[in-house]
């Protein structure tokens, strides 16, 4: 299945920037021999600058195997992986560092708990990136500041360890950390599943204001309420293969694929209850025919 | 279902949801107060609402505004250096400052149960889960140790484990956040409880596995009478499963109502503020305008 | 770390009494009043004003060659603790890093040096190398290691695969970045632990090496040599033995302590009982009030 994004034509005609991810074809497996599990199969899926685009898919789908193949900490099978117009398909380790190192992809965790290390201030953990990248900790230190107030920490927290804040502040602390190097993608694997509703809409709009602000976000979540409440487009994983790509509007609204109309009518939502167990019984067994 | 018709005991003849709202109340909290020892600060100031079998209660607000506090108190299971300063609990008309722990053995499980976040926390590593289910089967129900299995895979196919005789033999570490989560679940309702207290017990699940388990919970309420108390950040979950509903925030409750009008129709600011957020990131932001055409 | 230790009593009590033997062992040959190895017709002498701790059988002043033997036996433990520091740690926290065979290679010799007999082996070295107390200690380090390979092993296995680990290497970090930034700091606490109880250890080692004659040439003193030497006249002084064998126990009981000091202050219960303290001072400081938390 293939995507056009808004802005890209795959005809090339356009002059519309290069796509901040591009993924083509994406084979991954693991295991070998027997034991051999395909984690995912022919995938395809643009991200242009500035989008933010929605993963969704539940445990065992592939959304993580994604994110990490695109991190290159997953190698690929077969198809290609472009990241900011680089073709990232054959790197090796060495030019996935310094790839790395330029700080243009960054990675949010699920678990704040763990993300940051216990044992470095709230400041270490923040400009670690930037250390990495050779900044010296005077000019570091300044930054640490602005982007804590950009995810709306106070400084105060600098000084403090992990073990002091809470998981909503540590969670604002890891995307700060993920931003410091002015990222062009950011790929976040459940960022908000781990957090209560204030907290996690307070993460929600950090991340739109990245969107508005030209940074491309792929957002996995098993949990389509955030992802339609952020995402400008969606991807609906299905057992290893991408069995929808759409706007966010129509992918919730008018779910084509078997499966997306499964996941969306298993939500219940305020005011609508959600599918019947007959309905999702009937789209179970058309998936599985 | 195979699993609420077959093994229910003939002697446990049960009012059922049919009852009127003048059954007694399985569980009823009375303006209940938490402290916090240490600090000498109250945390929870004053929660009441009653429980009455097939009746569910959900609880909604930020974390830390004492929604699981009330539950744990609810069980007689308040961390260390926290205690009930005012107000009461009653469970099947039983003060449960008076229970004494034989007591609380025989009416936990059985009367009353729980489910709460970070399941791995609630099995002991070194046991089999399926056995662990099986044990509150056989000391629970009298049932014999083959019996208690037959149950306990029942039980894990009711949570929609896709190999429940697998998952029988596993242990704790080979299984999923996920997985864990229904094991401890269909462990929470292996005793037929009466009323069954749910602590973002769904959080962590997918959106399918959540269906199915939200569609156990309402089966169980509407067959047995199983009482329910819901407490979800996810407000759509709430709204789909509770008759009633308290808005908590900084231990005090802003709201109490019946579901309906206290989502539809809310009156205190935060409540409203909560609404709002859910509008905007949930699926109701692109769902409300087709409903509404 | 050091400051954490310290704000136990037990750390202080143990900091203060390993100064005070690692001052001995400094000073001890200059503090000695007579000459340790002169021998005199006086044998066997009770303790009195010119012999404070008697006299041995050959004559020779007590005390003083209590003080002198001071430094060859905590130089001796510490070399011990120190050569199972080197040869443990490092392929300790490498064999997570650096592949398979190696880390296949590093376990087996581990097990390997951990079921020969130590004092065959000492013995057997000593053959080889020659009798210094220095050989003896390098057999006597090595045959230790093992415990700083596992336990620098384990605490690196611990941190490697956590998300902050990975987070660091998404951003670009090198190996050696991870184990500087993040490893070492985790591995330093349990092999803090390992290294107190290795000295306790060596001690009891040296001594019994120089109680057996190996390690150091009889006529130089050492706290096991005296103890080994007075025991052979105790019917003569049953009192003799006790002098050495009370340092060795204090310095033992000390290092020991230090050790459980260091365990209480690190690890995850030990490390807010420790910094409750500062945090709690922080707060009062900057005004800033204290969050409700634990409500979960």
């Amino acid at each position: 299945m293939t995507t056009t994004p808004p802005g890209t034509d795959t005809s090339g005609h356009t002059v519309a920037p290069e796509p901040a991810l591009e993924v083509t074809g994406l084979d991954v497996h693991y295991g070998r021999g027997r034991r051999r599990h395909h984690a995912l199969r022919g995938v395809s899926l643009s991200v242009a600058p500035g989008e933010t685009v929605g993963v969704i898919g539940e445990t065992g789908s592939g959304k993580s195997t994604l994110a990490r193949a695109a991190l290159g900490l997953v190698r690929a099978s077969a198809g290609s992986v472009t990241v900011g117009g680089e073709d990232v398909t054959a790197y090796g380790n060495r030019r996935w560092r310094a790839l790395r190192r330029r700080g243009v992809v960054q990675y949010v965790f699920q678990d704040p708990l763990r993300s940051l290390d216990p044992d470095l201030t709230i400041e270490d953990s923040l400009i670690e990136p930037l250390l990495i990248q050779g900044t010296g900790r005077k000019e570091a230190a300044p930054l640490a500041r602005s982007f804590l107030d950009r995810v709306r920490l106070s400084e105060d927290l600098l000084g403090r360890l992990p073990g002091e804040l809470s998981g909503g502040q540590r969670q604002r602390v890891a995307v700060a950390r993920a931003l410091i190097t002015e990222p062009r993608l950011v790929i976040l694997d459940e960022p908000v599943s781990a957090l209560d509703s204030a907290n996690r809409v307070q993460v929600l709009e950090i991340l739109k204001e990245l969107g508005a602000a030209g940074v491309a976000l792929v957002l996995i979540s098993h949990d389509l309420g955030s992802v339609a409440g952020t995402a400008d487009r969606i991807a609906v994983l299905h057992r290893g293969e991408l069995v929808e790509t759409g706007a966010a509007r129509d992918v919730i609204n008018e779910p084509r694929h078997a499966y997306t109309r499964l996941l969306v009518g298993s939500a219940p939502t305020l005011r609508t209850a959600p599918a019947s167990r007959a309905e999702r019984e009937a789209l179970r067994a058309l998936l599985d025919a | 279902m195979t699993l609420l018709s077959q093994h229910t005991a003939p002697e446990q003849t049960r009012t059922v949801a049919t009852a009127g709202p003048s059954a007694p109340p399985v569980l009823a909290v009375r303006d209940v107060r938490i402290s916090d020892r240490v600090t000498e600060r109250e945390i929870v100031r004053g929660v009441s609402f009653e429980l009455t079998p097939g009746k569910a209660v959900g609880i909604v607000g930020e974390s830390g505004s004492g929604k699981t506090l009330t539950c744990r108190a609810a069980l007689g299971i308040l961390p260390p250096h926290f205690e009930v300063t005012g107000g009461s609990v009653e469970i099947d008309g039983t003060d449960i400052a008076t229970l004494t722990p034989p007591q609380w053995a025989a009416l936990r499980g059985s009367t009353i149960s729980a489910v709460f976040q970070d399941p791995a926390s609630y099995l002991n590593p070194s046991i089999r889960v399926g056995a662990q289910i099986a044990e509150v089967v056989r000391v629970k129900k009298g049932l014999k140790r083959r019996e208690a299995r037959h149950r306990a895979v029942e039980l894990l196919r009711a949570v929609r484990l896709s190999d429940p005789e697998l998952v029988y033999g596993q242990y704790t570490y080979e299984l999923s956040g996920g997985m864990l989560q229904r094991v401890l679940i269909a462990a929470a309702i292996a005793a037929d409880p009466r009323a069954l207290i749910a602590d973002e017990a769904t959080t962590a699940l997918d959106v399918t596995v959540q269906a199915e388990i939200l569609d156990l919970l309402a089966e169980l309420r509407e067959r047995s009478g199983l009482a329910l108390v819901v407490v979800s950040h996810d407000l759509a979950v709430v709204a789909h499963l509770c008759d009633e509903v308290l808005v908590m925030r900084q231990g005090e409750v802003v709201e109490h109502g019946p579901t309906r009008a206290v989502l539809y129709d809310p009156q205190h600011e935060y409540t409203r503020l909560l609404i709002a957020e859910h509008d905007q990131y949930g699926l109701e932001k692109f769902l409300t305008p087709k409903e509404a055409s | 770390m050091v400051r954490r230790v310290l704000s136990l009593t037990s750390g202080r009590i143990a900091v203060v009494i390993l100064a005070v033997i690692a001052l001995l062992a400094i000073l001890g040959p200059w503090l000695a009043p007579q000459d340790p190895l002169a021998t005199s017709d006086n044998t066997l002498a009770a303790a009195s004003g010119a012999h404070w701790l008697g006299t041995d059988y050959l004559g020779r002043d007590v005390f003083s060659r209590l003080l002198d033997g001071s430094r060859v036996s905590v130089l001796g433990s510490l070399e011990v603790a120190l050569t199972a520091l080197a040869v443990g740690v490092v392929p300790g926290i490498l064999s997570v890093y650096l592949g398979r065979v190696f880390e296949w290679l590093t376990l087996r010799l581990a097990d390997t040096l951990v079921a020969l007999p130590f004092l065959l082996f000492a013995v057997a070295v000593i053959a080889l190398l020659g009798n210094g107390l220095t050989q003896a200690m390098l057999v006597t380090g090595a045959l230790v290691s093992p415990l700083f390979y596992r336990v620098s092993r384990a605490a690196t296995l611990a941190v490697a695969r956590s998300p902050y680990v990975e987070a660091a290497l998404i951003s670009g970090a090198s190996t050696g970045w991870v184990v500087r930034r993040h490893v070492w700091v985790k591995v330093l606490p349990p092999i803090a632990v390992a290294l107190a109880q290795t000295i306790g250890v060596g001690f009891v080692i040296v001594s019994s090496l120089t109680f057996l004659g190996i390690g150091v040439q009889p006529p130089a003193p050492t706290w096991g040599g005296l103890l080994a030497s007075d025991l052979g006249y105790l019917s003569h002084q049953p009192w003799a033995p006790v002098p050495p064998a009370l340092l060795i126990m204090v310095t033992v009981w000390a290092s020991n302590l230090l050790a459980d000091a260091i365990r209480d202050v690190s690890g995850e219960a030990g490390r807010t009982l420790a910094d409750n303290r500062t945090v709690r001072a922080n707060r009062l400081g900057k005004g800033r009030p204290v969050p409700a938390g634990g409500a979960r």
